[in-house]
Parts: C-alpha cells; structure tokens; sequence
C-alpha cells in the first residue's frame, strides 16, 4: 500500500518526462489518459483499503534525504488527504479525457498536465515541510505556461499575476517555516522539517500569532481569501478548460487543506485568536463574491466568482473550532472541486461550440443540446447544495457546526447559499432556456450544433457522478473527514 | 616549510606560465587549444585541492590554508573551469580571438584565491589588486568598440578607488589596533571604526552593492558575454568568502558595523530590484539583478551565526553557476546576426531555439528561487538565519524584493515563450564547451537543490 502511494505519486511525472521526450500526439493523450486512470485507480484503492477507525496517519513512507537539515522524504495520507487524493486524481483523469481534441502542442500540454498531477497529489500527501513546499511551488511553473501558452486573449496579463501573486504567498509561507524551524532549533537543538518533529512542539503564543499569519498570507493567495483574491477571475477566465477545471478544482483546495493540516494543529492558541478576523474575512468573501457574481456576464467569470464565495464557506467551517463545521469544510473542499469543474466543463464546452462566454451571445440553448443541457443541470444542481449532491451534506455540516457557537455568523453565510443558488440559476436560465432573446440567424447556427461527444460525457459523468454517490450515500466520505477532524481536536 | 598547501596555486601559477609561453608561438587558429589548456590546468588544480593537508601556515604565517577557504577555492575553480570552455567559440566567432585571453582568467582566479586564504590584510591587498587589474584588461578586450571600452574604465577609475579605500582601511584598522592580520579582536575606537567602514565600502563596491554599484551595468553590458559572466560570479564567490572572514575577525569587533552592511543590503536589494524593470537589455537586466543579490547576500552578513554563513556561501555558488549558465545561453544566442539581448530579440525565441529558451527560462527561475532549483534552498537558509538572530525585518524585507524581481524575470519568459517573434536572426551554433556549460551548471543548479548536504554540510563542518 505504502508503494502505491509512492506510484501515484511519481507515475504521472515519469509519464510527463516520456510525453515531453516522445513528442508524439497520439502516444501523448494515450498515455495521459492511461496514466491518469492508473492514478485514480490507485487513489480508489488507497481509499478504499483506507482504516478510518485507526487514529493517525497511514500508507507512511519515511526515507532520510538531507540529514543535516532534518529533511526526510516523508509522505502518508489521513482520511482528508485521501480523499483529496482520490478528487484530485479524477479530475485530472476528466481533464485528460476532456482534452482530447486538442489540436495545439499536445505534447507539451500533456506533460504539463502530468507534471502538474504530481504536484498536486504531492502537496496533500507529504509530510514533511520541506517537501511539501517542494511541490506547493511544483505546481506554478506547470500551471504558469499552461494559462501562458493555452490561454485566451489576455492570458500573458493572467499567468504573471498568478505567478506573482501565489509566489507573493509562498514567499511569506518559506518564512514561516523558517520561523518555526527556528524555534525547534532553539528549543531541541536540532533543524527538522518533519511535520510530527514541529506537531509536537509547543510553540509559544508570540510565535505561533506570528507564524499564522505568515503561513495565513501563504494559504490565503491560494485559496483565495478576500482581498487576495483578484488573480482568480482572471486566472480562470484566460485559462483553457482543463486548466480551470484543475484550477478550481484541485490548486484552491491546496490553501484550505494546507490551513487544516499546518495551522490548526501547530498553531491552536492563534487559530483561536484569529477567529474575529477570519470569519470577517471569510463573511466578507462569501457575500461579496456572491454579489459581485450575479453582476457578471462572463461564465467563466461568474463561476470563479462562485469559488470564492464557496471557498469562503470552507474557511469559515474550518475555523468554527467544532467538529461538525470542520467535517463539513473538509467535504465541501471535495464536493466543490467537483461542482466547480463540472461548472467549468460546462462553460468550457460552449466556449468550443459556440466560441463565446457572454450571456448576452448565448441564450436558449437547451432545445439544441439536450444532452449537454441536462448535465450542466445537474453541475448547477451540484453547485447550489441542491439535496442529492456532496455540496448539500457539506453546506449542511458547516452551517450546523458554526451556528451552536456563533449562530449570526451562521446566519449571514447562509445568505451567500441563497444568493448562489441565485446567481447559478439565473445563469442556466440565461444560457440555457431564455428563447425569446436569440435572433434568427443564431437559430440557424444552433440547429447544427454537435451535442456532447464521448470525450465531453465521460468527465461529467465521472465527476457528477462522484458528486451525487458522495451527496446519496455519505457515510464512508463524512467517516473518513471525520478522521481527520479527530487528529485535528484530539477527540 | 609545507609546500603541499599552495599545491592549488602552484599548479595554477605552472598552467598560466604554460598557456602565456605557448601563446608566444601558436598561431591563431590554435587558440581554442589554449582555453581547453587552461581548463585543464583549472581541473588538475581544483584535483590537487583534495590532496592539501589542512590546516597550515606557510611564509611566516602570510598564507593559510583551512576547510573554508579550500572550499572557496574549489567553488571558483569550478565557475572558472565553466567560463573557461563556453568563452572560447564565442570569440572565435566575434573574430577577436586573442590569445590573451585564457592566461588572464587564470590569473584573475588565481588573485581571488590568494585572496582569501591569507590572514594579512596586506596580502589580501596583494590579492585582491591582482585580480582587479586583471578583470579591467578583461573588461576592455573588445578593444575597437566603444561600449566595451567604457565599461573599462568606468570600472577601472571607479575599481581603483575601491582598492584604495581598502588600503586606506587596513592602514587605519593597523594604526588603531598595531596588527594587519586577523584575530578576534575587541577594538572600540574611532580610528578601528573608520577603518572598518571603509574596508566594508571597498568590499561593497567589489560586490557591486548600492551605493557603490555605478560600475556595475556598463561593465557588464561593455564586456565580452564570457567575461560578464566571469565577471558577475568568480570575483563574488571570493568576495563573500573574505567577507565571511572578515566578518568574523574584524568588522564584528566593531558593534555598529551591522547597521552598515544592513543598510547596503536594503539599498541593492531594492534598487537593484526596481531599476531592473527599466532595462530594455537583458543583459543589463542581469547586471540589475547582480546588484540585487549583491543586497540578498549582505543581509546574511548581518550577524556571526555559522547558519546565516554556510546558508550565503551556498547561495553565492549556486547563483554563480546559475548566472554562469544565463550568460552563456546569452552568448551563444550573440553569435546570431544582429543580435543585440534587445528585449525585441528575444520574442518568440522558444519558436527559434526551443532549447536554448528552455534553458534560460531554467536558470531565470532558478534566480526566482523557485524549487528543486538551489537558489531557493539559499533563500530558505538565509531566512531561517536571519529569524535565527533576531533580524526577522530583514527578513521580510528579503522576502518582499524577491517578490518585486520576480515580475523582471518572468518579463524575460514572457517574450520567449508567451509572443511570436517578428524579426527572425536566423540560427545559431552552439560548440561543445558551450554545451557542456550549459547542461552542467543547469545539472548541478538542479542536483543542488535536491541533495544540498553534498556541498552544505562541508561548508557548515568547516564554519564550526
């Protein structure tokens, strides 16, 4: 089992060395798919061979590296990794798929992607801090060309101000390890970066006020927290679909889950300290990302601002300091990732059939595309925790968790819930039904437009599938969060 | 007398006087022998290392050789021996190959290396004026054009007052405390204190540091490319070693002497960072953001910790040979025609050379820092250093520069990879020598950053 951690891990960029060398474009999406499927079989069996009634971290792998420097290769994965994982490596695999028709250096964008993959599962698998920053920054340079190479027409603006902005929040993120592993220096005598090495230390309240927030703006840039959050509209409206399919899916998840895994165990004391500011920064996000999304008339503009909001939820379950809101955000980091790069797909696939995200281009698709129509329901459905869905446990979980202690808070996050339903139906109703809008000519067009084909219906079915078995049968997904919550609050 | 610890010399001295002989009879065509002469004697050299027995002392106690700075010396014998084989078909091809010009890195290295394994300020004088006469003929080997000559002797005036300060320094610091050479000594007078001050600007101005830093882009700009990258990384490497020495046995003596070089560190780190994005030429980029390590390197020599030390020698070496492969890529890119490292020139280069663009778009993110490359693992150290003793401002002060130069860096990618070029300048030639510096410094830049211990834990041993 350790192995096949360690597999899924590294396959993927292995297989990004092979595409890059080959440079062949079958071979390429041949291989990335395969890859991609052993990968996400891999992650299903992990998480199915995965014992939740055992406390700590399983599947581990420690190899000593850099001895001077108490730097080890140390990955393993709880029930929240895990199931990050397994998100994770589905969506990649509907990315891969999703891009098979890709006509532009297909071997590059392959490679990337790949290379990308193994960032991404790198990050929620290490355990080590070393490492993990190793692979938080892995992911900037693929990340970086594919909205550089791929993207649309202002994507040169979009990739520098992602790059600059999470490489602003790395920085302050480096310096917070640093600070930290100074203080297990002072304190034992010896440099480590080993994540168990620093859990067991008990820092100080001055140091660990100032190592949240520093390890805070690190976390923050990525998930994104208001107001660090204007690279994401832009990010997502440049990038290519799978990009924002892994964008919003997988990379927003890393600032959350980072949240959960370092600052909550290392720094308690200020987590709690943090709570005023952080609920305001979270209720701000939830609200005005919400608003500023139902004044958009760009898809994808309109989506990213959706994360946000979403994201902003998540941050408040997670520092509610309650086991239930915990739980509740760690799924919705899942049932998100799945609902948004649903969202993502849809708006992807209009772009390629009709080349436009405007609303004001679109309108009364939905007697064209039945089939299309039907899944971009079902990823709206997703989006707004309609009952059925991941969102709706979740959402549910978090609001329940926050409102015993702070039941206002409770009340104004739940505002956001409302005004997103709004936002996201209004949006299909746009896109999708409102005939009496289109002219005549765009009739014409639309009459011969394709439906989904094979390559488009297998991530959606993937991914709302996934959505819907975790949204009808709970039980193993929220035993497995909870998981983590224990490791979390000790309980 | 132990002959056996200035093996490293003496082979390298033999290998100058060889090369300068045969110089004497070769005919042109046979030049490209010399360089490849030359960077034999640079690997005999940096072999015999391994077998100096240390530490000792040898011409009355002048010349000493420990861990350190036998380190040092194998650091900028290795940058050396890369310079050395990508120069040679560069100037070949600028038709201005002149014979001169492997024996003058030889001897330019071979003053850095005097340099720092003396304890006497006098000797390191002696040092120091060997190498930077030799970098101002360097400088000015493109004798008939004038950019190069400029460059010369803008270096050359304002490097001149640079030695003299430090003469003027060590005179000072031998009135006030009766000795040239280093031990921890405890003087707290205002002739130490000027002393000190003055040896700290002759240092800075060698490391290019704000407010001396003036020479700075037209000598690298006017150079020959080889030599700029010779020129922005051997002097350095030896520069922070003698710094570290010195640090320690003489300017820490003197309390206030951080608030010195803190204050030079601010001032590169953010000028050089901020004048950068003006530059319409990468190459004068590279100069700017030479000036801006030159700040990231002072802030590690704030304070006497073993960690902020090993962490800033590692950092110089891995910046030395990420610059060293930066500049080459630009040199075999200046053997096309018409090419001027104009912004311009490199639209669309990933369409051209995608090889070549990959690579500098390797060693410009390695500058970023961003991982596995080595440089990051420098700025890891560095901070954790800085918070270590108590600097946690300057610290974030680091962090937020880095930031700031990123944008520049990633301009450089942005017209390789993200536009189509316009203007096509043709292909271009690379030799051996040139590639073998480039896939080895881009190596070791990588090979670094995933196994530091290999070089750190020598350095941190040796610091101890």
């Amino acid at each position: 089992m350790e192995t096949l951690l360690n597999v899924a891990i590294f396959l993927p960029l292995v297989g990004a060395l092979l595409v890059a060398v080959i440079r062949n474009e079958i071979f390429a999406k041949v291989a990335s798919i395969l890859i991609g499927a052993v990968v996400a079989l891999i992650s299903l069996v992990l998480f199915v061979n995965f014992d939740f009634s055992k406390k700590g971290f399983q599947f581990e792998t420690y190899v000593p590296w850099i001895k001077t420097l108490g730097i080890g290769y140390h990955v393993g994965v709880d029930g929240m990794a895990i199931s990050l994982i397994l998100m994770t490596s589905i969506l990649f695999l509907a990315a891969y798929i999703w891009s098979w028709k890709i006509e532009d250096r297909p071997s590059l964008y392959f490679a990337l992607f790949l290379a990308l993959e193994t960032a991404c599962i790198g990050v929620f698998a290490a355990l080590d801090l070393f490492l993990f920053y190793l692979f938080w920054e892995g992911m900037l340079i693929p990340m970086y060309f594919i909205i550089g190479f791929w993207g649309h027409d202002r994507k040169v603006y979009a990739a520098n101000k992602f790059f600059l902005y999470t490489f602003f929040g790395s920085l302050f993120l480096l310096l917070g390890i640093a600070s930290i592993l100074v203080y297990g220096y002072f304190e034992t005598g010896k440099i480590s970066f080993d994540y168990f090495f620093h859990l067991g230390l008990d820092y100080p309240l001055w140091l660990e006020l100032i190592a949240f927030l520093l390890f805070g703006i690190g976390f923050a840039v990525k998930i994104p927290m208001w107001p660090f959050h204007t690279w994401l509209p832009d990010a997502h409206v440049e990038a290519p679909t799978a990009g924002s399919v892994i964008l919003a899916g997988v990379l927003l998840k890393m600032g959350t889950y980072g949240f959960v895994r370092f600052s909550l165990p290392f720094f308690p004391e200020a987590s709690k300290y943090y709570i005023p500011l952080i609920f305001t920064l979270s209720v701000v996000a939830v609200i005005y990302a919400a608003m500023m999304a139902i004044a958009q008339t760009h898809m994808k503009r309109l989506i990213a601002y959706s994360s946000i909001s979403h994201m902003g939820l998540v941050t408040l379950g997670t520092f509610a300091m309650n086991s239930d809101a915990l739980n509740g955000a760690i799924y919705l980091m899942i049932a998100h990732g799945l609902s948004s790069a649903a969202l993502f797909l849809g708006a992807g696939f209009i772009y390629d059939r009709i080349h436009s995200y405007h609303m004001d281009d679109l309108g009364g698709l939905a007697r064209y595309i039945p089939y299309f129509t039907f899944a971009f329901f079902l990823a709206v459905l997703a989006g707004i925790a309609f009952p059925g869905f991941a969102s709706f446990v979740s959402e549910f979980l978090i609001l329940l968790g926050i409102f015993e202690k702070f039941p206002v808070w409770a009340f104004v996050a739940g505002i956001g819930m409302v005004l997103g339903a709004a936002y996201s139906l209004y949006m299909f109703r746009k896109v999708m039904l409102e005939e009496e809008s289109i002219p005549e000519e765009r009739v014409e067009k639309w009459k011969k437009l394709k439906d989904l084909e094979l390559h488009h219906a297998i991530p959606f079915a993937l991914i709302i599938g996934m959505a819907l078995v975790m949204g009808i049968y709970p039980y193993p997904f929220v035993k497995i969060v909870e998981h983590t919550s224990k490791l979390v609050f000790g309980g | 007398m132990n002959w056996n610890a200035i093996l490293p010399e003496a082979i390298l001295a033999i290998g100058i006087l060889t090369v300068f002989i045969l110089e004497l009879f070769l005919e042109r065509k046979h030049y490209k022998f010399l360089s490849v002469l030359a960077f034999i004697f640079v690997v005999l050299s940096g072999y015999s290392i391994f077998f100096v027995n240390y530490p000792a002392k040898l011409f009355f106690d002048g010349f000493s050789v420990d861990a350190l700075n036998l380190i040092g010396k194998l650091f900028i014998l290795a940058v050396t021996g890369f310079v050395l084989l990508s120069s040679y078909d560069y100037f070949s091809k600028k038709n201005s190959q002149y014979g001169e010009l492997p024996y003058l890195y030889l001897i330019a290295t071979l003053g850095l290396m005097v340099m720092i394994s003396s304890d006497n300020l006098a000797i390191i004088f002696t040092g120091l004026e060997l190498a930077s006469i030799t970098m101002y003929i360097l400088v000015g080997l493109f004798r008939r054009e004038y950019l190069s000559k400029e460059g010369a002797f803008k270096y050359l005036v304002i490097g001149t007052t640079g030695t003299s300060m430090y003469a003027l320094g060590s005179a000072l610091v031998y009135a006030s405390s009766g000795s040239m050479v280093l031990s921890p000594v405890k003087e707290e007078n205002t002739l130490f204190a000027l002393g000190v001050i003055l040896i700290i600007s002759a240092l800075a101005l060698k490391v290019s540091a704000v407010p001396f830093h003036f020479w700075t882009p037209d000598a690298y700009e006017g150079a020959p490319t080889p030599t700029t990258a010779y020129l922005s990384t051997v002097p350095k490497i030896g520069m922070y070693f003698l710094f570290v020495k010195l640090t320690m046995y003489l300017f820490s003596a003197f309390p206030d002497w951080k608030y010195v070089v803190m204050l030079l560190a601010v001032l590169s780190m953010f000028y050089g960072n901020i004048v950068a994005y003006a530059q319409k030429s990468v190459k004068r980029l590279l100069a700017y953001s030479s000036i801006a390590h030159a700040g990231y390197f002072l802030t590690a020599l704030t304070a006497v910790d073993k960690h902020l030390f090993s962490a800033l020698l590692f950092y110089v070496f891995v910046y030395a040979l990420a610059t060293v492969g930066a500049f080459t890529v630009l040199a075999i890119l200046e053997k096309k025609e018409g090419w001027t490292h104009h912004f311009l020139d490199f639209k669309g280069l990933k369409e051209e050379n995608p090889v070549l663009a990959s690579m500098l778009a390797l060693f410009l993110f390695a500058l970023i820092g961003i991982p596995p490359a080595a440089v990051f693992l420098g700025k890891l150290g560095i901070f954790f250093g800085l918070v270590k003793t108590d600097m946690f401002a300057l610290g974030i002060l680091f962090a937020i520069a880095s930031l700031i130069s990123a944008g520049y860096y990633l301009k450089v990618i942005v017209y390789m990879f993200l536009y189509s070029g316009e203007v096509r300048h043709g292909q271009t030639t690379v030799s051996a020598g040139e590639a073998f510096t480039v896939l080895g410094t881009a190596f070791l830049v990588i090979f670094f950053g995933l196994f530091p211990h290999v070089v750190l834990d020598f350095i941190l041993r040796a610091l101890s």
